[in-house]
């Protein structure tokens, strides 16, 4: 045993020089610089700018990147497509590694700014860049909101959107419908589902008219359209169980009822992990109504060309419908400076540039979008790639949209407001299911404000 | 003097997992308790808070619930798992023509990635053009929507679970395989019938083998956290959540990564304390030659 040991201990000088030899050789052909910087000409400060876009929308903010680096010569934009962005930025800026910018979702926004992960954009007011100041007016006024937390702006729009009535002209046509008379009314919208909706000869759906829980991306839309709240910022509660929204789920539960909570859900699994491709249910022509975002037209300008549809505001409820008011949900990416990155200066002057009203509208053109900007060009709509970015763009200028919750559990908020989307669908007592909904949030809000103040004392 | 340089020639050939094993081990496992004890989001620093996430448990809804949800996964995939790869093992040692094959077809399915295999196992679960269904459909049964419906989600996930059966199978299978002949033909002699043979002589004697399984099957199940994450995401209507999927969420989700890592211990000795249950309880049922 000793021997061995001795004998794998011995270094030859031979042995010695040749591992010598190889870690020179190896210092030698070091790069360096790393790969990803081989591109940044020399002279300007590279920043990186996480962003969790992919595809045609990662290619449109490149090219809006591309412009901002050919633009100028002091700065270089490395943007890097990054999954997970929550998460991933969480380590990052715990670890004391972030990145000079970060596109967030506005959930986000109250976690990082409380922390004071993120830089409030005042920080920057003694900053001189010889650029113009940013202008917190010439966003909508929506957009505004949705930047601003506890009275400070804290993050940059990048892109906004609302959620309007696609639905499929050729369908309409088919069952002797008006094809340039979307539903305006939650009761027209039901007739309309009932009359477009195929079954088969064994109660399977073969085409859905229209269903709420496709695709079931926004549980807490639907006391929108019954012009209720389902979160109190002033009094930082969850009102889901007040009446309006009662109403607004049983009437999500009467749909169920009436094509049967299994069918439909039967029918949508078909459609787990193919919404926005060739077989998303809309895009296939497997459903004929569908609640959806302006990028919708994007997936079908690259799926289905030809197909004939439309998009509107989407339906509310008869009393909303007769008072002219225009309701709807307003939501957008977001833009973050993380504290302490390398460069915040240059990721500031990067950032203000995305703020222009030219650059955000040429980035809302590409993703299908509406402008999150207070007035919009005069040629933005001309070519625009969605047809009826009109109806978005007046839900995003409207005096009644509303924004997501501004809390700090807003994830815990929407993952039970699924369960109790799920329960009520399956026929649970809207009331009580609500009730037991908004005493759960209640209580993660609680939660957090002790949280917060045991914190605050520390 | 040859003593110490073989000491040190020792540590230095195993210095790379001793040095694995403190800094990727030891010392987030540390971390990790030192955090279960504070209020941590990761981009505050910790908050020392006591035993407050600890009594948080008590009254938190969901920990109960994604408590009975991974007991239900872990009663389910080891009850019935084990018996059917025993089964399944003495079957394929029986000699039969085309065992050697099927042992190949069984083992399988744990090459697998378990992603790859998540994605298979929701095409065939699917509720209207899912093989399943459509098996049934061939003898007049209406199939469910498996994954989409609260009360055959989990029974779904446990199902699947048991394809991936290969690994025990192998183990029971060598164990039966030193099984001494001589006993067989003691039983032989005193007229046992293929049954009693098993239940008298088999199973004594592959006892070793079905404790280590059972183990093993036990921490896995209760850890378990991409089929249910891949597959339903935890529903529907929470029908699915599992623990280490809810410590996931609570940590980066929810960015409590305080009360996360009080989870994850609390996890840790649950697993403990049961390994510990079932190896001291099984003492009388287990048979060591030696």
């Amino acid at each position: 045993m000793s021997d061995r040991a001795e004998s794998t201990l011995h270094l030859t000088r031979r042995t010695a020089l040749g591992a010598l030899a190889a870690g020179a050789a190896g210092w030698a052909l070091l790069p360096s610089r790393p790969r990803s910087h081989a591109g940044v000409p020399r002279g300007r400060t590279e920043i990186t700018y996480w962003e969790k876009w992919t595809n045609r929308e990662g290619e449109a903010i490149q090219a809006v990147v591309d412009r901002f680096n050919q633009t100028q010569s002091r700065i270089w934009v490395h943007r890097i497509p990054v999954a997970d962005i929550t998460s991933k930025a969480m380590v990052a800026i715990g670890g004391g590694d972030p990145p000079d910018l970060v596109g967030f979702f506005t959930y986000n926004v109250p976690q990082f700014a409380e922390a004071g992960a993120i830089m409030a954009m005042d920080e920057f007011d003694g900053l001189r860049d010889g650029l113009p100041p940013l202008d917190p007016d010439l966003y909508a006024p929506a957009v505004r909101r949705l930047l601003t937390y506890r009275g400070r702006q804290r993050v940059g729009v990048n892109t906004c959107y609302t959620l309007g009535l696609y639905w499929n002209r050729a369908h309409f046509r088919e069952r002797g419908l008006d094809p340039d008379q979307p539903p305006t009314t939650l009761d027209r919208l039901d007739e309309l589902g009932e009359a477009l909706t195929a079954l088969a000869q064994d109660g399977r759906i073969e085409r859905a008219g229209f269903l709420q829980n496709m695709p079931g991306w926004w549980p807490t839309i639907w006391p929108i359209f019954f012009g209720a709240d389902v979160y109190d910022a002033e009094a930082d509660t969850c009102t889901i169980a007040g009446d309006a929204c009662i109403r607004a789920y049983e009437w999500v539960q009467a749909t169920a009822r009436r094509f049967g909570p299994e069918q439909t859900r039967s029918f949508m699994a078909q459609f787990g992990r193919s919404n926005h491709s060739a077989q998303d249910p809309f895009i296939s022509g497997r459903a004929s109504m569908i609640m959806q975002g302006p990028w919708m037209a994007n997936f079908i300008n690259a799926f289905n060309p030809g197909l004939d549809y439309g998009a509107a505001v989407f339906p509310m409820a008869d009393e909303l419908a007769g008072a002219g008011v225009l309701p709807g949900l307003l939501e957008a990416d977001v833009l973050a400076i993380p504290r302490a990155c390398p460069h915040p200066e240059e990721a500031w002057t990067f950032f203000k540039h995305m703020q222009s009203v030219g650059v955000q509208e040429a980035l809302a053109r590409a993703h299908c979008k509406p402008s999150p900007m207070r007035t919009t060009s005069p040629g933005f709509a001309v070519g625009h790639g969605n047809p009826f970015v009109g109806a978005f763009d007046a839900i995003a200028k409207s005096p009644d949209v509303k924004v997501l919750p501004q809390t700090r559990v807003w994830k815990q908020f929407s993952d039970l407001s699924i369960s109790a989307f799920d329960a009520i669908w399956s026929g649970a007592d809207v009331p009580t299911e609500l009730a037991a909904l908004q005493s759960r949030v209640n209580d993660q809000i609680a939660t957090d404000a002790a949280r917060r103040a045991r914190r605050s004392r520390a | 003097m040859t003593a110490r340089r073989d000491l040190w020639a020792g540590l230095a050939w195993t210095s790379p997992f001793l040095l694995g094993t403190v800094v990727f081990l030891l010392i987030p496992a540390a971390m990790s308790l030192y955090f279960s004890f504070t209020e941590y989001s990761l981009i505050e620093p910790p908050l020392f808070v006591g035993l407050d996430n600890y009594r948080h448990m008590a009254r938190d809804g969901l920990f109960w619930k994604v408590v009975a949800n991974t007991a239900a996964f872990a009663l389910g995939s080891v009850l019935v798992g084990t018996p059917l790869a025993i089964g399944i093992a003495a079957l394929l040692e029986a000699r039969v023509r085309g065992s050697s094959f099927v042992r190949a077809v069984v083992f399988f399915p744990t090459l697998v990635p378990i992603v790859a295999a998540s994605i298979g196992w929701m095409w065939l679960y699917a509720g209207e053009h899912g093989l399943v269904n459509r098996l049934l459909a061939l003898v007049g049964v209406r199939g469910r929507d498996w994954l989409n419906d609260p009360a055959t989600a989990m029974p779904a996930l446990i199902a699947m679970s048991l394809w991936i059966i290969g690994s025990p199978v192998v183990i029971y299978g060598a164990a039966m395989r030193d099984v001494p002949r001589s006993l067989y033909e003691a039983a032989d002699l005193d007229g046992m019938g293929p049954a009693t043979r098993f239940c008298n002589v088999t199973l004594p004697m592959i006892s070793p083998a079905v404790l280590f399984n059972v183990v093993v099957s036990i921490i896995w199940s209760l850890q378990v956290f991409a089929v249910p994450a891949i597959m339903t995401k935890g529903g529907p209507n929470e029908a699915t959540n599992v623990y280490a999927l809810y410590v996931y969420r609570t940590a980066f989700d929810y960015a409590q990564m305080g009360y996360a890592s009080a989870l994850a211990w609390v996890q840790l000795l649950i697993t403990l304390a049961l390994a510990l249950i079932v190896v001291l309880g099984a003492r009388r049922f287990v048979h060591y030659r030696s």
